[in-house]
């Protein structure tokens, strides 16, 4: 019983951390079809949107069904139906995080030179340096939702096969 | 040996009891995602995360594979190496035919500088489906088989059933879809998956004229990224309008169909790899040839000045019924080799921005690239030419729509 109380305690705290992702997420989408939209670019820091026209807005529209995941599934989120709400939408947010990534690894590959096959280590190192997309930046913490994931399940299992004394 | 009733009884409750557990069973977090992958208000947000990936992916391995090293391994090796050895040289038919049929510049024939250019068979004949559709291939089979082992491909089919039972395809013609966003030759071959004559039939017309591959997005978006999602709309449109009046017109079944969803699991390397070297194999020994052939044929129609004089023809139809400038004969005809080339040399024809979409448009709907041509006669055999008078039809009325669109707006 008190067992359940702490584990209580703790999601809603996780969850407010998974509303703040989503908050985040949503706005970093409308921001990314906005940006693609009118053809301009954003860049703050090691943030930026580039205007990348199409992508930018399908782009734009995954982070912001993220988002809307992560918002809707936070409420009761003990429910199983609810927490995957919020694994979906990191799912969705490493999907973009990874899609950019693989974006960055594949153009740091070949040289831009025709008479070299392959960039210089320099350029190579350089391609991986900042600024990097929101979703990128918000990958690790979004990690947090796999420590979570352990966490319901020992919960779960606990509740199902409570202690005998 | 015979067994009595009872023995055989016994015998099932001996098996059931050491293969089958008995329990409660509870909605696992893998079940739930399942579950939000099949209902539309969850699982459209997710397919189109998924197809993100197909695409995002497919345009950044193309752009690694193609343009980072196959563009460079063609135009500065393989092409200089052939036009310094291969015998003949320029003005020579066979060397025409199998390396270079150069560029006229007045009365001297200048050699080709590309593998696009140069319209050889073993130039073009092998860019175009080692250099360009091969890698294409490679990553969305990669892909394709990644997602049918985890369980999502049946979840798509699934949730995209309702739609395409409107235009009387079903499910499951998602995939050769999907395919085509990449490359359409692997998604003309997908359409086998598909049951009856009319839904093949279908969706290979469709395939050819409504779905721009990936290195045409990829090239849209670097030439005319603010009209692309325009072009994708009345491209969207024109998918399901024609193929909701094929349905309606052609003769044939569009039965229904019965799919089973697994659950979702972890994708097996072998299986992966063994799906992989079938379908590549598959390519290699079936496509490649088809499309040498088609290259060749170009070839002989280009030096009998067959395709001039059709440019030449057309133009008058290119500026009155689909109002766009003459010049744009010349992309279109190179499109039939690459459509993304086709998009790069609009973008360096001056016209307005609805000009711009008509002509993009065009290049899109008008004619399928030769690889896919190839591919389609193979895989449709008789009912090719229904497919090419459908294609015909399209362009006019479809192209001509948007004409006149832009005419009602007093934009064109």
């Amino acid at each position: 019983m008190q067992s359940q109380h702490v584990f209580d305690q703790k999601s809603a705290l996780y969850m407010a951390y998974f509303s703040l992702l989503g908050l985040v997420s949503l706005s970093a989408g409308i921001v990314d079809i906005i940006v693609s939209v009118s053809g301009a670019e954003y860049s703050a820091g090691i943030l930026e949107i580039p205007n990348s026209g199409f992508r930018g807005v399908w782009g734009g529209l995954v982070m912001v069904f993220s988002g809307c995941f992560y918002l809707s599934g936070i409420r009761n989120s003990n429910e199983i139906h609810q927490f995957a709400k919020v694994v979906l939408g990191s799912i969705l947010l490493w999907i973009m995080a990874g899609t950019d990534i693989f974006a960055m690894i594949t153009g740091s590959i070949p040289s831009e030179d025709a008479d070299h096959w392959f960039n210089t280590s320099r350029s190579f190192v350089d391609a991986y340096a900042p600024p990097y997309t929101p979703a990128v930046i918000m990958l690790p913490f979004s990690l947090f939702v796999i420590f979570y994931i352990r966490k319901y399940r020992l919960h779960q299992s606990v509740s199902i096969h409570p202690a005998t004394d | 040996m015979h067994l009595t009733p009872d023995e055989r009884w016994g015998l099932i409750e001996e098996i059931s009891r050491r293969t089958l557990r008995f329990g409660i069973h509870k909605h696992t977090l893998k079940d739930a995602i399942g579950d939000f992958t099949v209902k539309p208000a969850t699982g459209i947000p997710f397919a189109i995360a998924i197809l993100f990936v197909f695409w995002s992916v497919f345009t950044s391995f193309a752009a690694l594979i193609t343009d980072g090293f196959m563009i460079k391994i063609f135009d500065n090796h393989w092409l200089p190496w052939l036009q310094q050895h291969f015998p003949g040289g320029p003005g020579n038919w066979v060397y025409a035919l199998m390396v270079d049929v150069g560029q006229r510049q007045g009365d001297a024939i200048v050699a080709s500088e590309s593998c696009f250019d140069s319209f050889g068979v073993l130039t073009s004949g092998l860019f175009l489906p080692i250099g360009v559709v091969l890698p294409a291939l490679l990553i969305f089979y990669l892909m394709l088989s990644l997602l049918e082992d985890i369980g999502y491909m049946p979840r798509l089919a699934v949730l995209i059933d309702t739609f395409l039972h409107k235009i009387g395809l079903h499910g499951y013609a998602i995939i050769p879809t999907i395919l085509s966003l990449g490359c359409n030759v692997p998604g003309v071959e997908a359409t086998r998956i598909l049951e009856t004559k009319k839904q093949r039939f279908m969706m290979m017309t469709l395939l050819a004229m409504f779905i721009p591959c990936g290195a045409q997005i990829g090239i849209m978006q670097k030439v005319i990224p603010q009209y692309i999602g325009f072009i994708m709309l009345y491209l969207f449109v024109g998918y399901f309008l024609y193929g909701f009046i094929m349905n309606k017109i052609l003769p044939g079944k569009t039965p229904e169909i019965l799919m089973d969803v697994p659950a979702y699991q972890k994708p097996l390397g072998r299986s992966i790899s063994k799906k992989m070297w079938m379908r590549t194999a598959g390519f290699l020994r079936e496509g490649v040839p088809f499309v040498m052939l088609g290259i060749l044929i170009i070839n002989v129609l280009y030096i009998f000045g067959i395709i001039e004089f059709l440019a030449t023809a057309m133009a008058p139809v290119f500026e009155g019924w689909f109002g766009v400038p003459r010049e744009t004969a010349g992309p279109l005809i190179a499109a039939l080799l690459r459509k993304d080339l086709a998009i790069a040399q609009l973008g360096a024809i001056e016209m307005t921005k609805y000009q711009m979409i008509s002509a993009v448009v065009l290049v899109t709907i008008y004619f399928p690239c030769i690889a896919t041509f190839v591919m389609m006669l193979k895989e449709s055999g008789r009912t090719f030419l229904g497919s090419l008078l459908a294609l015909i039809i399209v362009v006019f009325t479809y192209g001509g729509l948007l004409h006149l669109i832009w005419k009602i707006m007093g934009v064109a």
